[in-house]
């Protein structure tokens, strides 16, 4: 482990102290991660720029990312004096090349992201070469008193450093998660279909008025409420059981069932497609609820008595046992000592097994044909077929659509990550 | 929206001649001209009109029109067809198995131009069509308009007598198919299910397990449910792989040995589309897991300031709706999208194979990251932070922390984790349907450029209707997979929480 020890390879500096040889101002380590960082994003700059088909930035970028790189290469190491020199060239050369980018390309958003991710670091290199503690430290003009100075400031100034660059990274990964939610907030309150332009330059309730107005929407919603709570309860009604006798009993067949549990798990939907559609066909279930509250708490069991099963191992035994000297017989005890403890976990995979139907596409697409038979997600992606698109309303419901979903999982998710890790990853 | 239905009761009753004569009452040029319906000759949306007239100089055409309504002018109807007056002597008779507007005249198919347009000779004084598209049950109004070589009506649109027809072949509905079979097989399963759970209860009486005793039957419901809806279906599926089964058959397909499988293999592209399955789970997978575990650090930082926030916000892609994300990702893509517009373009992501490839993963990408952030976010919560703070002392930088103390510390979570990742990713369909529906297309029967195994499946299922095959391109899914979900298995802690 030499991550701090740059500098004491170097058989020549047995003289200097160890703070003087340990010493690396916090500034110039964190340009040893930045730059890499910097040129990694330009890279993607460049793929943008090479989409637009600008030949001039294109060469512009490239040619940042190179100077970024050796930039990186050769960062003062405190004692060769040219490598300062060269150090704050490059960035001089690096933050000329932004400002004139910056200078050539409009004032969108993009380009003022993309120009920034060259000035900003190549600010920070010139200025932090240049000024103050580790300016000194480039040049070479420091004492061991002054090292030891450094590394206290080091460790006071580490963490903030750190921040910084996790809120860097942090905000990239929200601005990315959240692109698509403020482009869907728009088009649903634009006028018209517009799927571009300018964010929140106008206002209209038309498409939340034409989709709540609308009776396609309510009968959809009727069509997904019936089936997904449906499959809750029958869903529950099936795992509940397997899930308290897989978690308290040894039977002959457990280890096999619970293998099969777990293997049906991995088979895609598409597998048991057609001859779920044919049997579904055959037995004149196409297009109705029930067809779909009996395919959907089947193919959501598995996980929930997964599930299930590791909420009820956290019930200690111990209880049982004593209702069980205590005179109740098993099923008493199943229904008035385990059922009560682990209602909040049985909630929870209600919970998910009605997310699982609410939000399910595939199978509800194949077996429901007729427009009056399609449950939200069916009826949400025929709003935007191949042609006719009515991405304002599909925006509009999407809302609608989403805002419970999302705040039911936001206020549960501990639970339903650990129940759904219990299943699907642990084991 | 339904589709219009006739009512059942009156599928049988015939609608007596309606025959109504426009004997050229008021024509000024051309002679009598008589159009009558001929009942005897329904079909199924088509109603059989035979037009009389004096053949005439004048008369270059006929034109048929016809409302849904009593009309008096061609303003108010439709064109039907129309029927050209020329010399025919050159011309053949049409085939007589076409489907839809089929004509005669003396008797025998009209005679059809290179166009394939019905042709009736000059001396001819008459001819009959059956005009397909008329909504069965409900009357029609049809009216003949000879017009003249300059397309002039040769006689007064304003005032048409039509003749009223109408066809009571309904619309065509399949028999109830037979249910008794998969009634039968179901019962099948069900009752070898309880059976070999009766089996097992005996034995564990036998070995003087008595306290479980109850156990079989708390899982019965779970098991048979599970039999009749999975096994049952794969077995079947299994079956159709070897039978004719397509759209047009149902419940009586037939056995053909192997011919799905040859299809499967001689069709084009198949091995491309496998080659993208894999590209796309293996990158999907690789991106997933970075991003994943590089959130789950950033996150895990002591003292890091709106965690909390960052966390609900990250999640977001988790607890959308997946088809909602994806089709707004679609939206944005598209050529005057969001994502043009910041970069100022206006490129169709979706038209060349590369970068429609692309555009899914990233998506997928997108939409799969928080599963994994959350997962790893779990795992290094379980990690001691004693052990990072003596790294600390120690001074190992951040990246040897990582490297040398979480990465090691997570290789429990993080191999099963990313086999479970390629799994799902290789059995997902909503992103490509949603995004592309496989396109770019490159021919009928073939995968699409963005194809994966399990969206052409469903495309040879449900949109070329062949069954058979598309339950063979399944069982080899289903044999790929039974491989990866043993090494998964293995790899997990199942088996141990099984033991």
């Amino acid at each position: 482990m030499n991550g701090n020890t740059h500098n004491s390879a170097d058989g020549g500096q047995g003289s200097a102290t160890l703070a003087e040889r340990w010493y690396v101002p916090v500034e110039i380590r964190a340009l040893r991660v930045w730059l890499p960082f910097a040129a990694l994003v330009n890279l993607l700059i460049l793929a943008g720029e090479a989409l637009r088909g600008n030949g001039a930035e294109q060469l512009g970028v490239l040619g940042a990312i190179v100077l970024l790189l050796i930039l990186r290469a050769s960062l003062p190491d405190g004692r060769q004096r040219w490598r300062r020199y060269a150090g704050q060239g490059l960035a001089a050369a690096i933050l000329v090349l932004g400002l004139l980018s910056l200078l050539r390309r409009d004032a969108t958003f993009y380009d003022l992201w993309a120009t920034s991710w060259l000035v900003v670091p190549s600010a920070l290199a010139l200025y932090w070469m240049s000024a103050g503690l580790s300016g000194s430290w480039c040049a070479g003009a420091q004492d061991a008193g002054a090292a030891e100075l450094g590394l206290a400031r080091n460790r006071s100034l580490a963490p903030r450093f750190e921040a910084f660059a996790l809120h860097t990274f942090l905000i990239h990964a929200v601005a990315l998660v959240v692109a698509p939610v403020i482009w869907i907030v728009d088009v649903s309150i634009s006028p018209g279909n517009i799927l571009g332009g300018a964010i929140f330059d106008a206002f209209t309730l038309e498409h939340f008025r034409a989709v709540l107005g609308g009776e396609a929407f309510w009968l959809w919603t009727r069509n997904s409420l019936v089936v997904a709570l449906g499959t809750t309860l029958v869903g529950l009604l099936l795992a509940i059981p397997a899930g308290y006798a897989f978690s308290r009993y040894q039977f002959a067949g457990r280890k096999g069932a619970m293998f099969v549990f777990m293997l049906i798990q991995m088979f895609p939907g598409i597998i048991i497609l057609v001859p779920y559609f044919m049997v579904m066909k055959t037995l004149g279930l196409l297009n109705t609820s029930l067809g779909l509250i009996v395919a959907y708490s089947v193919t959501a069991l598995p996980l929930c008595v997964w599930m299930l099963k590791g909420f009820f191992d956290a019930v200690p035994r111990a209880l049982e046992e004593a209702a069980l000297l205590d005179g109740c017989n098993r099923v008493e005890v199943f229904f008035f000592v385990v059922l009560p403890l682990s209602l909040p976990a049985v909630a929870i995979t209600a919970l998910f097994s009605f997310l699982t139907a609410w939000n399910e596409f595939l199978l509800a697409l194949v077996f429901n044909t007729s427009n009056d038979a399609y449950t939200l997600p069916v009826g949400l992606a025929s709003m935007i077929p191949a042609t006719g698109q009515l991405w304002g309303d599909f925006a509009a419901a999407s809302i609608v659509v989403s805002i419970p979903v999302v705040i039911l999982f936001v206020l549960f998710q501990r639970s339903l990550i650990q129940g759904m890790s219990s299943g699907a990853v642990k084991g | 929206m339904t589709p219009h239905r006739p009512d059942a009761g009156l599928t049988a009753w015939m609608c007596a001649a309606l025959l109504l004569c426009a004997a050229g009452a008021g024509v000024p040029h051309a002679k009598a001209q008589q159009v009558s319906v001929d009942d005897a000759a329904q079909a199924y949306r088509q109603i059989r009109i035979e037009v009389d007239y004096a053949p005439a100089e004048t008369i270059a055409g006929f034109e048929i029109w016809y409302a849904g309504q009593a009309f008096e002018s061609t303003g108010e109807a439709e064109l039907h067809s129309t029927i050209r007056v020329a010399d025919t002597s050159a011309l053949a008779r049409g085939p007589e198995d076409v489907l839809f507007d089929r004509c005669w005249s003396d008797g025998l198919p009209i005679h059809r131009d290179a166009a394939g347009s019905p042709v009736v000779d000059p001396d001819a004084s008459n001819w009959s069509c059956a005009l397909s598209g008329m909504t069965p049950g409900a009357e029609q109004w049809i009216a003949v308009v000879p017009v003249g070589a300059d397309g002039a009506p040769l006689v007064d649109t304003e005032s048409l007598q039509p003749v009223v027809g109408r066809t009571e072949v309904p619309d065509e509905r399949t028999p109830p198919p037979d249910t008794r079979p998969v009634l039968y097989a179901l019962s099948l399963v069900v009752l070898s299910t309880v059976a070999l759970l009766l089996f097992l209860r005996r034995q564990d009486a036998r070995q003087g397990r008595s306290k479980s005793r109850l156990a079989h039957v708390y899982v019965a419901p779970a098991l048979i449910a599970l039999a009749t809806l999975t096994f049952y279906p794969i077995l079947y599926g299994i079956w159709l792989a070897f039978t004719n089964a397509d759209q047009s058959r149902l419940g009586d397909e037939a056995w053909i040995g192997l011919a799905n499988f040859a299809t499967v293999f001689a069709g084009p592209g198949v091995w491309r589309v496998t080659l993208f399955t894999f590209v796309w789970a293996v990158s999907n997978v690789l991106a997933h897991v970075a991003l994943g575990l590089a959130l789950a650090v950033a996150l895990d930082r002591r003292g890091l300031r709106g965690r909390m926030v960052y966390r609900t916000i990250l999640l977001l892609p988790w607890a959308i709706p997946g088809y909602i994300s994806v089709l707004a990702w679609n939206g944005m893509l598209q050529p005057d999208g969001l994502v043009n517009g910041l970069l100022g373009t206006a490129i169709d992501f979706f038209d060349g194979a590369g970068s429609a490839r692309t555009v899914v993963i990233l998506v997928n990408i997108w939409l799969g990251v928080p599963f994994m952030m959350m997962v790893f976010s779990g795992a290094l919560q379980a990690l001691p932070s004693s052990m990072y703070e003596v790294a600390e002392i120690d001074g190992v930088s951040r990246w040897n922390q990582f490297r040398h103390l979480t990465l090691p510390n997570l290789k429990g979570t993080l191999v099963p984790v990313s086999l479970l990742g390629f799994i799902w990713t290789f059995n997902s369909f909503n992103t490509i349907y949603l995004l592309t529906r496989g396109n770019p297309y490159s021919g009928f029967g073939e995968p699409g450029a963005t194809d994966t195994l399990i969206t052409h499946v469903f495309a040879v299922a449900f949109e070329y209707g062949q069954y058979g095959v598309a339950a063979a391109w399944s069982v080899l899914i289903f044999l790929v997979l039974i491989g990866f979900s043993w090494a998964y298995l293995k790899r997990t802690r199942a088996m141990e929480a099984v033991a």
